[in-house]
């Protein structure tokens, strides 16, 4: 579904990413490990077309992505669910949701149905929907970033640190459904975490950047085992 | 006397209204770009230089046509200096915005000090004449400003709120990075709100032809006072602007009963520094 060839990314003259790879099959859930500052959302950023990679390629779909602009992507319906939440804090969470199918053409009927489904994953989003996203809490506004993003019906979804600044009962409930919408959508999904034993116990591969390098990559059961990995990234 | 008031808060508002159209011009670019745009006054010239010495004077176009012309120009104009000049100047620090559009201002001032020429351009009848209440007599050019400025604003609110074109342009406005994500082309939006503004501008410029003549000086400090209509109101916030240009206005058209006329230019100045020191958020209260 997503293929990330030998990339090079560059901020300026400074070297994000060295030569990475990185590959999505169609029906799977990959997470990304690593430190802060790793390169994680820099590497999702490229995909996205915010970054333009200096060497290497991205295949999404079966297309050439590496050149295409962000709105374009996101129009080839591959989503990305930024980090910090980034909802439009002055609109109601209801618009909120519909911005998020802004690169879609629905019909009211369409949309009410994919609002209803929204609903149905994320009550509180229900009671919440003509409150304005920007006074809501970091869970609430977690969730509305994860439902705006699939309001499009991706053909992929990837989530960048879900569950940075929530508190672990939280964490727990939001991890449930992301697994729980990817065995309903049946779309592949990325999850970019510095939580890694939470991203390696729902993926079923993991890959490890660090300092823009992809330090290795398998399945996720037999990383977990590993004592190296669980030194470096899962706390002993 | 009644009547001198009466009269006096007529063109309060009108004028209120034109601070009121430059402060939410101001506005759309500042949400749509984090800049600030110095050179609109120039723009307010080039609109009405466009429409009355080329159009009117020079190609003998109808009025109505070549006020269409004039707006269409003018969009475009906006356009280009969108991609031209302030898309690249978006990243870097705000100095080179700052002076990226003041030296488009002199551009635009030079340019049309060439082609059109120094002196003062009569556009006889153009807005004039006057109409008569009972015993009142109004300056027709005030009723058409403030009917106009009061459609346009309404106009905008609704294109913002209920377009899709509007819609996006306000989620540039509030969150660029969570916008591009949701398929918005951010450039193109930005190029949109930056001919809009333009188009505000050129009709500004048109509306104040038969108060301020057509010629070099017109805009005087209608500029910096729509910047202090969005200060008093609330800045970065449209119905902040719409009452703290009608505030200034009205309060610098009534200044005139116990001030000559020459001081009113104050009012507006002793207003800006009075919130800035005591209520930086504006009338409105809205934090940008
Ligand atoms: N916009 C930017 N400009 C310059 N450097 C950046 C920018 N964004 C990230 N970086 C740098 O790139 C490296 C990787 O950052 P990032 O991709 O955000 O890491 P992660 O998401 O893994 O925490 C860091 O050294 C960071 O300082
Ligand atoms: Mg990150």
């Amino acid at each position: 579904m997503l293929k990330v060839e030998n990339i090079d990314v560059y901020y300026g003259k400074v070297q994000a990413l060295y030569d990475v790879c990185f590959e999505v099959g169609e029906n799977e859930i990959v997470s990304i490990i690593g430190s802060n500052g790793a390169g994680k959302s820099t590497l999702m950023k490229t995909i996205m077309g915010v970054n333009k990679p200096a060497k290497g390629t991205i295949e999404f779909n079966g297309e050439q992505i590496g050149s295409v602009k962000t709105n374009l992507i996101v129009g080839k319906r591959l989503v990305y669910i930024p980090e910090g939440r980034e909802v439009f804090p002055k609109m109601s969470v209801k618009d909120n949701l519909v911005m998020g199918a802004y690169s879609r053409k629905y019909s009211s009927a369409e949309m009410n149905r994919k609002l209803e489904e929204m609903f149905e994953i994320y009550p509180r989003l229900k009671e919440r929907q003509s409150q304005l996203a920007g006074s809501m809490s970091g869970g609430e506004q977690q969730m509305l970033a994860i439902a705006r993003g699939l309001m499009s019906e991706p053909k992929m979804v990837m989530y960048d640190e879900p569950s940075l600044g929530l508190s672990p009962l939280i964490v727990d409930e939001m991890f449930e459904t992301i697994v729980k919408v990817k065995q309903t959508m049946k779309i592949p999904v990325v999850i970019v975490e510095q939580n890694a034993f939470m991203a390696m116990s729902i993926s079923d591969r993991t890959y490890i950047l660090e300092n823009g390098h992809m330090k290795g990559s398998g399945a996720s059961k037999e990383l977990m085992d590993s004592p190296e990995i669980k030194k470096a990234y899962l706390g002993g | 006397m009644a009547q001198t008031v009466l009269q006096l808060i007529i063109g309060g508002l009108a004028m209120g209204f034109i601070y009121a159209l430059v402060s939410i011009e101001y506005t759309i670019i500042w949400n749509a770009s984090g800049l600030l745009n110095f050179s609109h006054e120039r723009l307010i010239l080039l609109g009405a230089y466009l429409f009355g010495a080329q159009f009117v004077v020079r190609n003998g176009i109808s009025n109505p046509i070549a006020v269409v012309l004039m707006l269409i120009c003018t969009f475009f104009i906006g356009v280009l200096i969108s991609y031209v000049l302030m898309r690249p100047l978006r990243n870097l620090p705000l100095v080179f915005s700052v002076t990226g559009t003041i030296m488009l201002g002199r551009i635009i001032t030079e340019g049309v000090r060439l082609i059109w020429g120094n002196n003062p351009i009569p556009l006889v009848g153009w807005l004039e004449g006057t109409i008569k209440a009972g015993e009142l007599v109004i300056n027709r050019t005030y009723i058409i400003i403030i009917i106009v400025a009061a459609v346009l604003v309404a106009a905008l609110q609704i294109f913002l709120n209920k377009t899709k074109v509007g819609t996006a342009m306000r989620c540039v406005s509030q969150n660029k990075k969570a916008a591009a994500f949701m398929g918005i082309d951010v450039d193109r939006s930005s190029a949109i709100t930056m001919g809009i503004s333009a188009v505000i501008c050129g009709i500004i410029g048109i509306l104040i032809i038969p108060l301020f003549q057509l010629k070099g000086d017109m805009t005087g400090m209608i500029g910096i006072k729509g910047f202090a209509a969005g200060v008093v109101g609330g800045f970065g916030y449209i119905p902040g602007g719409i009452v703290g240009g009608i505030l200034i206005g009205v309060l610098e058209s009534l200044s005139t009963l116990v001030v000559p006329g020459i001081y009113k230019d104050i009012v507006s100045f002793i207003l800006l520094i009075v919130f800035l020191l005591v209520r930086p958020s504006g009338i409105l209260g809205h934090k940008a």
